[in-house]
């Protein structure tokens, strides 16, 4: 661990170097973290960003192991498995895209930022919150339009209300409001938060319902769908510990 | 000095003790970073005649030192593979084995007989205890007549090996062990997952989907290592220990105990790379106290 800072009202950016995964990953790609006395199982986060030799994450405690993550200090250690999972395609672009995230949600969009600027996009973030001092306001130079739901800051209204169309959608935040991307823009591509197992695709743990039926794995085949080929209904959509992919 | 590990199971012999369990494996190509080279055999994910979808999420939830599982068996039949992944197995320096299930002790012996003779296919691991799938599973697996039943049917088609993999949620395991060992098993894997149950006390109802999972991980190896040596007791036949194991100590615990190799599950979702750790680990326990192989460790093993 390299850093820590709030971001927001209870959320935080975690920095590790992480040479080869700075090297390598995209966005909407994971990591899959373990710690020393920690859960037994590992953690899945988003990368958010990827700078020389660093990665970060953004971070919410909502549980006994996100609380011990928080209360590591820069220098201690943690084992980080990745990039894991597909991320996000910017290869047959088109002109314009339009990035949609949600609370937490804004964890893969820093990087998806950089890899559609990579791919001659012109970008568009919307970015909502519940309220401002839950917004995380980062943006690395890019213009956001924020959106709040209590309108404490931008516009008053859901992230997904308030942005305009394009040739290449791409959403991240709760499943609910993922389902609202697949009604307005089918051929969105989101990233889907689940339980998550072992993250490297043999558990099965990570099951995505799937419209054409049956169900693929969040870590290998996502976790970013095409938001029309998700089973949203059958998603559970309330989450007790943190899974910010 | 480098010490023998191998090991052997019956007519199979293993380059070493440390065994990639079923469900934690995937069909052996997926998980990253792995050794192959510790691996002493690969048990596949189960797998059914026919492709299953397996169960609604949520399918996971992590408990004290443990987790729940109820996947129900989510596989592609046993056509997809026979035709996806035999042949890559056919390649490799170790055996795989397939785990079969099926709904009555005929279709276990189908699917044995469609997958028999099959290059890659190296032997059997018959699942007669996974508690997450409505028919079949569990049932066979508590009561001897039936847990006979299958293993008959297998045994009847496959001159290959044939494993039976125990539940622990029976009253006495010594009772299923021999019976399963009377109709012709070469060797017992003890345990699988126990039947547990996790609440989520603010949704008032179950965290998995489908109501109870089995539990692994570290939280089952006390009683993993007490099934594992009862079943040893009752029987001739080798045993497998499974239940909790992430390190090579654990390991050897079972082995102490009577069992002649070891599988590692949980484990591996948690440290890619843990079945080569715990190998080499028993490698340098047995180099540290003196012995020139496996073979040589004691075992504790009373005969009643």
């Amino acid at each position: 661990m390299t850093g820590k800072r709030q971001v927001a009202r209870g959320t935080f950016v975690v920095g590790m170097r992480a040479p080869e995964i700075a090297a390598g990953v995209r966005a909407g790609q994971f990591v899959n973290l373990g710690w020393p006395g920690g859960p037994l199982l590992r953690r899945p986060f988003s990368v958010y960003r990827a700078e020389g030799e660093h990665i970060e994450i953004v971070l919410k405690v909502v549980g006994a192991g996100t609380a011990q993550l928080l209360a590591m200090e820069p220098g201690d250690r943690l084992s980080c498995l990745g990039p894991l999972g597909r991320g996000f395609d910017f290869g047959n672009g088109g002109r314009q895209a339009v990035l949609v995230s949600g609370g937490l949600g804004v964890a893969p969009m820093l990087l998806a930022a950089r890899d559609a600027r990579a791919a001659g996009m012109n970008i568009t973030w919307v970015h909502g919150a519940r309220t401002a001092a839950e917004l995380c306001a980062e943006s690395d130079g890019d213009t956001v339009i924020w959106a709040t739901d209590d309108g404490s800051q931008g516009i008053q209204g859901t992230a997904v209300a308030a942005a305009p169309d394009a040739d290449v959608i791409v959403a991240c935040g709760p499943n609910r409001m993922l389902a609202a991307v697949a009604g307005r823009w089918p051929g969105a591509q989101v990233a889907v938060e689940t339980y998550m197992g072992c993250g490297t695709g043999v558990c099965l743990g990570c099951a995505i319902p799937l419209q054409r039926g049956g169900y693929d794995r969040a870590c290998k085949e996502g976790p970013v769908y095409r938001a029309a080929d998700v089973d949203w209904p059958a998603l559970p959509s309330h989450l007790p510990y943190a899974v910010t992919i | 000095m480098t010490v023998d590990m191998s090991v052997a199971l019956g007519a199979m012999k293993l380059r070493g003790p440390v065994l990639a369990a079923s469900g934690t494996f995937g069909y052996g190509t997926e998980v990253p970073l792995l050794d192959r080279s510790a691996l002493g055999a690969m048990v596949s994910k189960g797998i059914f005649l026919r492709a299953r979808e397996g169960t609604a999420p949520p399918r996971i939830a992590e408990t004290p030192s443990g987790m729940l599982n109820a996947i129900g068996l989510q596989g592609p039949g046993a056509e997809a593979l026979v035709r996806d992944y035999a042949p890559r197995w056919a390649e490799w320096d170790f055996p795989v084995l397939v785990n079969i299930n099926g709904e009555s002790a005929s279709e276990y012996g189908e699917l044995t007989a469609r997958l028999d003779g099959v290059a890659g296919i190296a032997g059997f691991e018959i699942n007669i205890s996974c508690p997450n799938v409505e028919q079949g599973g569990l049932y066979f697996g508590n009561d001897p007549h039936a847990a006979a039943a299958v293993t008959e049917a297998v045994r009847k088609r496959t001159k290959l090996p044939v494993w039976v993999k125990l539940t622990p949620m029976v009253g006495d395991i010594g009772v299923i062990a021999r019976a399963v060992e009377s109709a012709g098993a070469d060797a017992l894997c003890a345990i699988n997952t126990f039947v547990g149950m996790s609440i989520d006390i603010n949704s008032y109802g179950p965290r998995l989907s489908f109501r109870t999972g089995g539990l692994s991980g570290p939280a089952i190896r006390p009683l993993a290592v007490h099934l594992a040596h009862q079943a040893a007791r009752a029987v001739r036949i080798p045993v497998i220990g499974i239940g909790g194991i992430m390190r090579a100590d654990d390991a050897l615990e079972f082995l102490v105990a009577g069992c002649s190799a070891v599988q590692v599950g949980t484990a591996t979702f948690v440290n890619p790379n843990a079945i080569a750790e715990v190998h080499d680990g028993i490698g340098a326990f047995l180099t540290a106290k003196g012995f020139g192989s496996l073979d040589e460790l004691p075992r504790y093993l009373p005969r009643d």
